[in-house]
């Protein structure tokens, strides 16, 4: 049986820049997201990694290509729609954390709810704790999250993304700011999540034996992605 | 509770000393505004009160006849003053009991009284003046006007049970050195002196009225004018006096007699009035336009001290709607607190204000300063500071609401 499909874009092109400074940042890139499967795209800094996660995140919008999330093709969809996708069905997760500093860690894992309106205050505040049990905060949820450590807040992030039950998760350099240890440990919980949920995550790093441990592996070199490889 | 507004609030409260600061602005704009408004007309109210109580809220005078104008058509649309030019006038009223049972038909007629006018010379002691007298019908002078509650030494009763009695105006007692219980002389047409007893004193709070009336009763006066009719006016007291001018023009279409509006009598006065209550709204609109400003810098340091924010709630599936409602619901906030605060405060400055003293003795006569306590002065500064500061949050939060946020997520390092 084939797998589900979550995530497609097919010849994804994308131009930065103005005039002379003009720079073709994707050169037709293709590239599908299965569910229960971790991706990771590597490169050198400038190959367009962080370009093309912000497309697949609906952030930013391809000068072509075809785009398609649960098979729907979303490209078309007004800002709005787009931005109701981005909160159904995507859970972004960032270099450095970008959490809400005054909010608490609770507050942070809440924010994604509160928009999507689907449960009532108590159920939020439930299954953020929940969330932030998963990932091992159960006893800083109500701390400020400028109050919490960088693998902390990082792990937070991680509780946001997955607010909402997203099909897809987005992680741009999510161990980049992370420590050995602690980086371990946030994709081995990413990898959890992923496997027993039936998501689909697509992890940007510069972390060679953390792309080595996803199962597929996309390697980018000035806007094309040169090669693909499943985990040896 | 919506997203935005649950976000707007912990924004807010984590700027306090920004929130506090635009909430001032508002406070005192609003304050000042319902202050000033409630001064002004409370002053402008006292005159009108007082004019009415004391010379009704309209007047019928002499009769008048249009003169003939031959062949000449009179253009469709003649003004009073051109109607006035057409008529010939007859001094006094001979048919005033007619007039006034026909008068009490309307059902905006609460009373009225018959009133025989005429200017003469008053001599008591070594003083003398020239004095406007009255001579009136005390029972249906008093249903009329003031007059009783205008007393401040006397009674009336004195005055109604004695014919040769009289009323004075405080500001004329004074020149004359009157109390309660003197005589003065009043100088016939014919050149005799007539001595009266002062009944009593009364302060109606209109400058010219308190400075020149006596009041005496309407035979009397009759024979001391040497006047053929009764009256020479008719005041009017309505249960409604701003609907004054239709009725002046309707009785004067009726029964053929000059008659005045207060608003016509009283139209340089109240021009005044209004050009100052004009004056001080503007002068304190500017002021919660200044707060306005003030809102629009905090909110747009907001914005751009919570661009990384902004772009975290894009990310989250925020819609451009949401931020930008993030930001009016900020300016929202501070409209409706800072009203709230201000109305109050406004009301209480306003209370604070009535018990300054302050003694004027001009147009009108006081002794504290007048206020008028109306609920639309609180309405239009509500009104003003809303809009104000949703123009003062409209800006800052459209451009939150354009904001990239891929740019802030490739640009920011924590």
């Amino acid at each position: 049986m084939n797998p589900e499909v979550c995530l497609t874009c097919e010849d994804v092109e994308r131009f930065l820049g103005e005039d002379e400074s003009r720079v073709h940042a994707l050169r037709g890139v293709s590239l599908t997201l299965e569910a229960g499967t971790v991706h990771s795209v590597v490169g050198p800094s400038g190959c367009g990694k962080s370009t093309l996660l912000y497309i697949l995140g609906l952030l930013d919008t391809p000068d072509a290509g075809c785009i398609t999330i649960k098979s729907e093709a979303v490209l078309h969809l007004p800002d709005d729609q787009l931005a109701r996708k981005r909160n159904e069905l995507l859970g972004f997760i960032f270099q450095f954390h970008f959490l809400l500093e005054d909010f608490s860690a609770q507050e942070n894992v809440m924010i994604p709810m509160r928009r999507l309106g689907k449960l009532p205050e108590k159920e939020m505040l439930d299954r953020a704790a929940m969330l932030l049990d998963a990932v091992g905060l159960e006893s800083k949820r109500t701390r400020p999250s400028r109050h919490l450590s960088g693998g902390e807040q990082q792990r937070v992030a991680i509780a946001r993304a997955l607010a909402n039950d997203p099909e897809v998760i987005l992680a741009d350099e999510p161990t980049g700011n992370l420590d050995t240890e602690n980086s371990y440990r946030a994709f081995e919980l990413l990898q959890r999540i992923v496997q027993d949920g039936g998501k689909a995550l697509l992890l940007v790093t510069h972390n060679p034996q953390i792309a080595e441990l996803c199962d597929w592996v996309h390697e980018m070199k000035d806007g094309v992605i040169v090669n693909t490889h499943a985990r040896a | 509770m919506t997203p935005p507004l649950y976000i707007a609030l912990r924004f807010l409260s984590h700027r306090k000393r920004a929130f506090l600061l635009s909430l001032a602005g508002v406070v005192f704009g609003v304050a000042i505004f319902i202050c000033s408004q409630a001064q002004t007309q409370g002053f402008a109210q006292q005159f009108i009160n007082s004019t009415l109580g004391s010379n009704g809220s309209v007047v019928l005078r002499a009769r008048f006849q249009p003169l003939g104008t031959g062949l000449l058509v009179p253009p469709k649309s003649s003004s009073a003053k051109a109607n006035a030019m057409h008529r010939r006038y007859l001094e006094g009223i001979t048919n005033a009991r007619e007039i006034m049972r026909v008068s009490r038909q309307f059902s905006n007629v609460a009373a009225c009284s018959p009133v025989l006018r005429g200017t003469l010379s008053a001599r008591a002691g070594f003083e003398n003046a020239t004095v406007d007298l009255y001579g009136i019908d005390a029972p249906l002078h008093v249903q009329t006007t003031d007059l009783t509650k205008q007393l401040i030494d006397g009674s009336f009763d004195d005055f109604r049970d004695n014919a040769t009695s009289v009323i004075v105006g405080s500001k004329l007692a004074e020149v004359l050195n009157l109390v309660a219980g003197d005589s003065v002389q009043l100088l016939s047409p014919g050149g005799d002196y007539w001595r009266f007893t002062v009944a009593a004193i009364a302060r109606s709070g209109v400058g010219p009225v308190d400075a020149g009336r006596i009041y005496c009763h309407a035979k009397v006066a009759q024979t001391l004018l040497r006047k053929p009719f009764p009256a020479s006016m008719i005041i009017y007291k309505l249960r409604d006096p701003e609907r004054a001018p239709a009725l002046a023009k309707h009785f004067e279409a009726l029964f053929q007699h000059d008659t005045q509006s207060w608003q016509e009598r009283e139209v340089g006065n109240l021009q005044l009035f209004l050009t100052l209550r004009m004056s001080a709204a503007i002068t304190v609109s500017l002021i919660i336009l200044l707060a306005g400003f003030g809102i629009y810098n905090v909110l747009t340091m907001s914005v751009l001290s919570k661009v990384k924010e902004i772009a975290i709630l894009r990310s989250m599936g925020y819609r451009r709607a949401d931020i930008s409602a993030i930001f009016l619901w900020q300016g929202a906030m501070i409209a409706a607190v800072g009203s709230l605060l201000g109305c109050t405060a406004g009301a209480l400055l306003t209370w604070g204000v009535s018990h300054i003293p302050i003694r004027v003795r001009g147009l009108i006569v006081t002794d504290h300063f007048l206020v008028a306590w109306d609920w639309r002065h609180y309405f239009w500064a509500t009104l003003l500071a809303i809009i104000a500061v949703f123009i003062a949050s409209y800006v800052p939060a459209r451009r939150a609401a354009q904001l990239p946020p891929v740019s802030t997520l490739r640009g920011s390092s924590v």
